[in-house]
């Protein structure tokens, strides 16, 4: 990788990180940094450990051990470095999770209302204008269930972009949409990814990780098996549990 | 229906409003009714007040139980868990009237002299003991029907813990829990008749008074029960129009 991180920042430092689930070792002895500006594709099969690495990286799953680092502050217990960092990342669910029980406009403006303490008219003006950026602004006072799965999920898009996020976590966005909806959430990340925010993206969508990431990681039982760009994954893959996994991608669209 | 779905602030108003008449005025009509009804109508509806005050004091007071202890058995603190689950085990497994009959011949002797406390006081403190624990469960059944997923996203977006019940998770939880609790509200106005067993002047006793001067059970008891059917009617109007106005997502969807 060091062809990558040449004049880079790092941002996220993950070294040595492991994560059980009982018996069930999900990760197993995970490094990886990712640096500023930088959109990363992550890919492998189910069960092995994507998504789980992605949602230690904000701690929806501690790590058992090892360390990562998130703009210089341990991601530890300590309550005050996990406030910070949850400031900094932002993250999009598979599942959009948007807050039923509020209107479009409140669920992008919530979050810098309560944490950043955000003056109410200003934190909808925000509001509106990402509304505004990912095409939905008419649909600001609607209820998400109004709203078709893409519409949700570049709601959601809004919703993490609303905290100034540095780091975007992106869990498969676009596994739980209909194929016609798929590239309506495809277009507004890879706008997002043009701006030069951090990207983190578990995604099964070859296409858009082949074309929009500058890196690619492949996945297999817990740990990285390959860390490159993608014009070298799709084209000479190192490992043949890589092959495997490509081949049956391909057959499979 | 669908005008009492799109406006249920002023279906809430209205029924305020008509309890209120109707606990005011009930007297009026009742007077003019032939006997044994009529010369008992000021006491009809003194013991309608009772009844509604008794299911409103007990009523509030057993909302507050029922998320208290129904936070409690969700808390990873255990021995804060094991309180609250033997609460409900206590109070779901022993009779209502025992309960009340216990409150008000065992909690005299506990508290000194100078803290005795009045008969409707004691029938108040065991309705609301007693709706709380089953109220416990309603809460209960609320948050834990909110997904997993609107608690990750809150926190994702740096809620707090705090601010992820306040503002997610607790109005979610309502959607579930208020049906439930209006349901023991409604059944609140009936079991607050038991109070008559230990002297409390509510509907019941006055029915129950009415007909033993009177030696016409049938007149009295059908007037009392009409005046019960108007008062858990008025009481499920209002938790209906409460349950419309936070249903906001589902509600807006159906108008669509």
């Amino acid at each position: 990788m060091e062809s990558l991180q040449s004049g880079l920042k790092p941002i996220i430092e993950a070294r040595e990180v492991c994560k059980r689930f009982g018996s069930f070792e999900a990760l197993k002895g995970v490094n990886a940094t990712f640096y500023e500006g930088q959109v990363t594709a992550i890919i492998g099969p189910s069960g092995s450990g994507k998504s789980t690495f992605l949602r230690t990286l904000n701690r929806l799953e501690a790590h058992d051990s090892g360390s990562i680092l998130v703009d210089g502050i341990e991601l530890n217990d300590d309550l005050k470095n996990l406030d910070a960092i949850r400031r900094e990342v932002g993250m999009v669910f598979q599942s959009f999770n948007l807050f039923a029980h509020l209107s479009i406009l409140r669920n992008v403006a919530l979050a810098p209302m309560r944490v950043r303490k955000t003056p109410k008219a200003e934190a909808e003006a925000k509001a509106l204008a990402l509304l505004e950026r990912v095409g939905l602004a008419d649909q600001a006072n609607k209820y998400p269930i109004q709203l078709s799965g893409g519409q949700q999920q570049r709601v959601a898009i809004a919703r993490a972009l609303a905290m100034d996020p540095k780091v975007l976590l992106f869990d498969e966005p676009t596994s739980a949409l209909d194929p016609e909806m798929v590239n309506e959430v495809l277009a507004v990340m890879r706008e997002l990814a043009y701006t030069g925010i951090t990207m983190l993206v578990v995604t099964h969508e070859m296409g858009f990780a082949r074309e929009v990431a500058d890196r690619i990681i492949f996945f297999d039982r817990g740990a990285i098996l390959e860390d490159c760009t993608p014009e070298q994954l799709f084209t000479q893959p190192a490992h043949e549990r890589t092959k495997a996994f490509l081949s049956q991608v391909k057959h499979g669209f | 229906m669908k005008w009492s779905r799109q406006n249920p602030g002023w279906v809430m108003f209205g029924a305020m409003i008509g309890l209120l008449f109707f606990l005011w005025g009930m007297a009026i009509p009742l007077a003019a009714a032939p006997d044994p009804i009529g010369p008992a109508a000021k006491q009809f509806a003194e013991g309608a007040r009772v009844t509604v005050w008794l299911t409103l004091i007990s009523g509030s007071a057993g909302v507050l139980l029922g998320f208290i202890a129904g936070l409690g058995k969700l808390s990873s603190f255990l021995p804060l868990r094991w309180l609250c689950s033997f609460y409900v085990w206590l109070i779901r497994g022993t009779p209502l009237l025992l309960q009340i009959l216990f409150v008000w011949l065992a909690v005299p002797q506990i508290l000194p002299d100078s803290l005795q406390i009045s008969d409707f006081a004691c029938a108040a403190i065991a309705l609301a003991l007693n709706v709380g624990a089953y109220n416990t469960e309603c809460v209960r059944a609320g948050i834990l029907a909110v997904p997993q997923g609107q608690v990750e996203a809150a926190r994702a977006l740096g809620l707090s813990p705090l601010q992820t019940f306040l503002d997610i998770v607790l109005p979610q939880s309502m959607r579930v829990a208020l049906p439930a609790l209006a349901n023991n509200l409604a059944s609140l106005v009936k079991d607050s008749s038991l109070a008559y067993a230990i002297s409390v002047v509510e509907l019941t006793m006055v029915g129950y008074r009415v007909q033993a001067e009177s030696y016409q059970p049938i007149p009295v008891f059908l007037t009392i029960a009409s005046i019960y059917l108007i008062l858990t009617t008025a009481f499920t109007t209002l938790t209906a129009a409460l349950e419309t106005q936070l249903d906001v997502g589902r509600k807006r969807q159906e108008n669509n």
